[in-house]
């Protein structure tokens, strides 16, 4: 379960390293499919402002 | 509502205009889809090209997107110590623009247009499916959903590169391949030169290097990349402190925030499969040194739109038929990465205190131009390191 915080810049990097391809970002939206996520935590470690957190 | 099309290029950037271009003037045609409302916004790039690199795309420079000519290199180690790279001082100059991506980009989209290809903006592909030996793309534009049918597809959309994995392409970037940059652009900031591109080395950016990219009197793109495998900070928290404590910007202020990923792992082993293709970022073709793939991201293009253009021609959009591209983007782009690849490696690897022996010896040493591959074989010859690791490269 990720949180995105107000200050995502739709900037894409989550979805280029997401190893399961689960996260769309237009130009001002993002969303993951939570169903088939694997809690790696890739995406939230690659996100340049921190604007992924995650939620226990 | 169906579309259909030959050729179908999902991104704007610059990859995806000169795939697009050359598609049409092949004779294909051409739809070039961006999910943006303005292609070259925001931008996520320090700007910067090489002149060789736009004459061999036969791209005249125009006044509308060239900020600054670049004829200089400044390279800063971690203590401070820094190397002078100028054409006064350096014969066979290789230099080149910073130039305004926002204008750029928007240009080389309508001269995909006016050689005949369709954009369609503000139209996000959302998946792809294969039916009939054609592509189907679903995608969605200001709240319409429709489907679009083409008989290739070329994935342009950058780092995120899904369209190749939706196509069967192992397109995701590795953690420790995928850089994350932060740039601020800003003014006041007070460069030794504003023709040199300023370079900072060392903890400043673990994996990577800090930039001051001069964009004319006191502008400049002030940003770096790291690699998030290698720091507990964030590229914006990283870009922060370097701001604060780097002389050339500690009184600048800044106009605008850049973020975004640069894939530095070097051309994918497969950029194509049936009906699919990628190119630039989506695809690798980015200097694993430098960060830099505009270029050679529009170089991959023109192959792609080419390649693609041809295929309709022969009615052949298989695997087979477009593999071609990867070959031809192997020899043509992606030769010289392998050791540049190597070469970041090394540069990861050295501490502070090397990094700033290395400065102090390069301060001393005679350069005979001003390139990538001339830094590095003087690195070889002034550390044993270096030597070790990268002798038989360069």
């Amino acid at each position: 379960m990720k949180i995105v915080r107000e200050w995502c810049m739709y900037c894409g990097e989550c979805a280029g390293v997401c190893p399961r391809c689960l996260i769309e970002v237009g130009e001002a939206t993002i969303t993951f499919d939570e169903s088939s996520c694997k809690d790696c935590e890739i995406c939230v470690q690659a996100c340049p402002v921190r604007a992924l957190i995650k939620e226990e | 509502m169906l579309i259909e099309t030959d050729v179908l290029i999902i991104g704007a950037g610059p990859a995806g205009s000169s795939a697009a271009k050359h598609a049409a003037l092949n004779g294909a045609d051409v739809l070039m889809i961006e999910k943006k409302s303005e292609i070259g916004a925001p931008k996520r790039c320090a700007e910067g090209v090489s002149k060789d690199g736009l004459i061999e795309l036969g791209i005249e420079p125009s006044s509308r997107w060239v900020t600054s000519e670049i004829n200089g290199v400044r390279l800063v180690s971690p203590n401070g110590t820094d190397v002078w790279l100028t054409e006064d001082t350096v014969k066979l100059p290789e230099m080149g623009y910073v130039i305004e991506r926002k204008v750029f980009d928007k240009h080389m989209a309508m001269d995909a247009a006016r050689a005949g290809a369709d954009i369609m903006i503000k139209t996000l592909a959302r998946g792809l499916e294969r039916k009939d030996g054609h592509v189907i793309v679903k995608a969605e534009r200001m709240g319409e959903e429709f489907d679009i049918k083409a008989k290739i597809v070329i994935g342009a959309d950058g780092p995120e590169s899904r369209v190749g994995r939706w196509g069967g392409l192992k397109t995701a970037v590795k953690p420790k391949d995928m850089e994350s940059g932060a740039q601020f652009e800003m003014v006041g900031v007070e460069m030794e030169s504003d023709t040199a591109l300023e370079f900072y080395f060392g903890d400043v950016a673990p994996g990577g290097y800090a930039w001051v990219f001069p964009k004319g009197k006191d502008i400049a793109n002030v940003g770096l990349a790291v690699i998030p495998t290698l720091t507990e900070k964030s590229a914006y928290e990283h870009l922060l402190d370097f701001v604060k404590n780097c002389p050339t910007t500690k009184n600048a202020t800044a106009v605008e925030l850049n973020i975004g990923g640069d894939p530095v792992g070097g051309i994918l082993k497969k950029i194509a499969t049936d009906n699919v293709m990628v190119v630039g970022d989506a695809g690798g073709m980015v200097n694993p040194l430098t960060g830099g793939g505009i270029i050679s991201g529009m170089q991959g293009g023109r192959i792609a739109g080419q390649i693609a253009a041809a295929a309709v021609k022969d009615n052949d959009f298989s695997e087979k038929r477009l593999a071609e591209y990867g070959k031809r983007c192997k020899e043509e782009i992606g030769d010289s990465f392998n050791k540049y690849m190597k070469s970041r490696d090394y540069l990861e690897s050295l501490s502070n205190e090397e990094l700033d022996s290395i400065a102090k010896v390069f301060r001393e040493t005679e350069f005979e131009k001003i390139s990538t591959s001339e830094l590095l074989r003087v690195l070889v010859k002034v550390s044993p390191k270096a030597l070790l690791k990268l002798g038989k490269l360069f």
